[in-house]
């Protein structure tokens, strides 16, 4: 039942980031809801299961997308591992901390996937605007997507 | 602990190899059939359901005459919010027909058969990449037909089809990192590469250094390109760099003659190329 509401979950996360894109973008730029639900994921749920979220997130954005696949996957994973590792020694429970780390990481994984695209693809140069706001947009979605997944996660098990 | 930190090193190994492993191996065919799986995922169909009548077998006519009332005066209600809408938007309407009408003329004047096309949606994180349109393989819309957009009363070149589903496609910009298209340049009739860089903007490559590139210079598709019919109007040149020391050609940037930014049609040209062309160039992807 829990693995059910899990892929619930996944594809309510994808398509709800899909729909606020065609109906809700401001200057193009909308809060990356599935780098906000694998950084969460990656909060809330033991290593494996984080690690798979994080995975299976990438894999849903690099379908989106239309650049090198399986970019994302590799990101969200590793970011899903560092976020596993700094839970032990920071409290990622309250809102600040997450917010810190949503702002950071975000930068962090945007230069990281534009290090896998000289690598794999070509250097794509990065979109100055969704540079500087996506971040700070992330970074108020993540508090909230936490919430989310955290009541989903004691009402339901998900996670 | 230490299971947890084991069974934790050993995820993040397998999930980055597999992911490293997408990233090396060509999986562009099953990359597809799965994009294509989730945009029929994202684009649900309400159902009314078929038993509606079962469910309500034993609840007396009376209330459910009352129901039918209140599901039809909720049902009207929509309808007088639907005629306020479009009565406001009455004005916008008239707008985008004086638009299309102008763009209509002018592809009367294009020596190219297609078909027009609405842009449909795009995606943020792709916003220079990719977008969708609402014409697919229904309409003969082929994988690598030309799209190209109306700007100023002048035919563009905006990018490529990229994929073809039965009710839509999705394009590939010119912006598109991936993307590039051999080109002549005016007056000299000079060949060089056209390349996206992710931005608004686009960069010339491999002009030859002895070139008189000046700033303005238009930029059309060259006949030497395979994807795009010859003389369409790419960019302008904005800037035009000097030799590097350790280079042979000169690089400028490029002011594209479409802007994706305000682009909501488009007139996706049918370029009918043959089979063995194609096969060749999915063969290089």
């Amino acid at each position: 039942m829990s693995i059910i509401l899990e892929v619930v979950v996944y594809l309510a996360v994808g398509a709800g980031y899909w729909w606020w894109g065609q109906n809700l973008a401001f200057f193009g730029l909308v809060p990356n809801l599935i780098f906000a639900a694998a950084l969460c994921a990656a909060i809330l749920a033991g290593p494996v299961k984080a690690l798979a979220w994080g995975f299976f997130l990438g894999l849903y954005a690099d379908l989106l997308g239309s650049n090198m696949f399986g970019g994302y996957a590799l990101t969200f994973t590793i970011m899903a591992y560092a976020v596993y590792v700094m839970k032990r020694h920071f409290d990622m429970d309250s809102p600040f901390s997450q917010l810190v780390a949503a702002l950071a990481l975000s930068w962090v994984c945007m230069f990281f996937y534009q290090g896998l695209g000289i690598i794999f693809s070509r250097p794509g140069s990065l979109d100055l605007r969704v540079f500087l706001a996506e971040p700070f947009l992330n970074a108020l979605a993540v508090p909230v997507m936490f919430q989310v997944l955290f009541r989903l996660k004691r009402r339901f098990g998900v996670l | 602990m230490s299971r947890e930190k084991d069974a934790a090193n050993y995820s993040v190994v397998v999930f980055a190899a597999i992911a490293v492993l997408l990233l090396l191996f060509p999986v562009a065919k099953i990359a597809h059939t799965v994009r294509i799986a989730v945009s029929y995922s994202l684009y649900p169909s309400l159902h009314y359901g078929a038993k509606y009548a079962y469910y309500i077998r034993n609840v007396p006519d009376n209330f459910v005459k009352l129901l039918e009332t209140d599901q039809e005066n909720r049902s009207l209600k929509e309808k007088v919010k639907g005629l306020e809408v479009r009565l406001q938007s009455a004005s916008a309407l008239e707008a985008e027909n004086a638009r299309l009408a102008a763009e209509m003329n002018l592809s009367r004047a294009l020596p190219w058969t297609g078909a027009w096309a609405r842009v449909i949606n795009k995606t943020p994180a792709d916003w220079y990449g990719s977008f969708f349109i609402d014409q697919g393989s229904e309409r003969g819309i082929a994988v690598n037909d030309t799209v190209m957009g109306m700007d100023g009363g002048r035919a563009g070149l905006a990018g490529r089809i990229f994929e073809v589903y039965p009710k839509f496609s999705k394009v590939l910009l010119l912006t598109n990192s991936a993307a590039s298209a051999v080109c002549s340049l005016a007056p000299d009739g000079l060949e060089a590469l056209v390349e996206g860089k992710g931005t608004w903007m686009l960069k010339l490559n491999y002009v030859p250094e002895e070139s008189n590139l000046a700033e303005g210079a238009e930029v059309l598709t060259s006949p030497g390109g395979l994807l795009f019919p010859p003389g369409v109007l790419v960019g302008k040149v904005k800037k035009v760099y000097q030799r590097e020391s350790f280079m042979n050609f000169i690089t400028a940037d490029i002011v594209p003659a479409v802007n994706v930014n305000t682009l909501k049609e488009v007139f996706v040209v049918r370029r009918n190329l043959p089979e063995e062309l194609l096969g060749a160039r999915q063969a290089e992807k």
